[in-house]
């Protein structure tokens, strides 16, 4: 992990911040009530950090991953561990926690618009910042061994020599709060205009 | 089929990385497979197993970091057959066994990722340098995969978020 103090950190806090307002408001209009997202840190990664941050490598995860296309491609993945995020299903339908026990058809659908929300708010952040038309894409669900998506991930970012930037999300409303990991890997030119942006 | 040996030891075999053990009680595991390959390797004779956790399919020419040794096909194998000459084995005695490649992001974003295909052919051509063929192979799909192999028997093993422990 590199230091705090790197200003391509420091950049994509900011991106981050302004992503998770947009998001939030998104959230807040859809479910009719207040809905912050708090974005606790920022970090280059490593594999062994991603995995740590929803339950370790093997843990199963539920989610969506959305592609970036425009301008650049990148990747947006939002997961949860599968228990939190059927919380997340229940905040989003407005029913008690514990209300959906199984990740069936509606809790996939309520993740994939959740996933929606939040990714395509974080992007279009990213977007207004770095000036560049970028469009997500539909969501896919994810449901699976949380290291075997991040390395898929990191795979398709390495291979273009780029890194892989972190922001740990959290989702609050007035009961409670529910965390995931959001993953965003824009292509390795977008992050050499953001650090050129930084210096 | 689930996997034996309670006692056992299991090492983890990041990404990139290569284990090689003499050790009976040992099981090497690669957690997680998404895009990765992990590549086993037994000698019965010698009673030896390997496995490499593999990332991207090809070096193009770039020594690897020493933190990763395995993070190619073509770099990662070079090192496990190095690692098994080195113990005595002899790369014809050698069963070889792969799982990975898939495209866990789902069948929509199957042609974006084609590392886990890409990865899978790499392997196969540079097992093929060195005379090998898997004798099984658990390759594609888009469920994340771990493989693990057991020191003692050579077992190789393979399970899902979705299933449990069948033998390759």
């Amino acid at each position: 992990m590199q230091a705090t103090a790197d200003p391509l950190v420091i950049t994509l806090t900011a991106v981050a911040r302004d992503g998770a307002i947009r998001a939030g408001r998104g959230l807040s209009g859809l479910m009719g009530q207040e809905i912050a997202i708090h974005v606790p840190s920022v970090r280059m990664g490593t594999k062994a950090d991603a995995c740590d941050a929803v339950g370790g490598e093997e843990s199963v995860v539920l989610g969506a991953y959305l592609g970036i296309s425009g301008d650049i491609t990148g990747h947006v993945m939002l997961i949860f561990p599968v228990a939190r995020a059927l919380e997340c299903v229940d905040l989003m339908c407005g029913q008690p926690t514990g209300t959906t026990t199984e990740p069936d058809e509606l809790a996939q659908s309520a993740i994939g618009e959740l996933g929606n929300i939040v990714g395509s708010a974080f992007v279009n952040a990213l977007a207004d910042r770095v000036n560049l038309i970028l469009h997500p894409s539909p969501p896919t669900i994810i449901n699976d061994m949380a290291i075997a998506l991040v390395q898929s991930v990191y795979a398709e970012v390495l291979s273009q020599g780029g890194d892989v930037a972190m922001i740990d999300t959290v989702f609050e409303d007035q009961t409670g709060r529910t965390a995931g990991l959001l993953i965003i890997a824009p292509d390795p030119v977008c992050l050499d205009r953001l650090r050129a942006m930084a210096a | 089929m689930t996997s034996p040996a309670m006692e056992a030891r299991r090492v983890s075999v990041g990404i990139g990385q290569i284990a090689v053990s003499k050790d009976v009680n040992e099981i090497l595991v690669a957690y997680g497979l998404g895009s990765c390959i992990g590549v086993c390797f037994y000698d019965a004779q010698i009673r030896a197993a390997g496995l490499v956790h593999v990332l991207l399919p090809a070096s193009m020419g770039k020594v690897p970091d020493s933190r990763e040794p395995a993070r190619f096909a073509d770099t990662g194998i070079d090192a496990l057959v190095k690692r098994f000459v080195e113990l005595g084995a002899a790369p014809r005695r050698l069963t070889v066994k792969i799982a990975g490649g898939a495209a866990v992001l789902g069948a929509a974003n199957a042609e974006k990722f084609k590392i886990g295909e890409r990865n899978a052919e790499a392997i196969r051509e540079r097992l093929k340098r060195h005379g090998l063929t898997p004798a099984a192979a658990d390759i594609g799909g888009v469920r994340g995969r771990t493989l693990e192999v057991h020191v003692g028997s050579g077992k190789a093993f393979v399970r899902t978020a979705a299933s449990p422990a069948n033998e390759l």
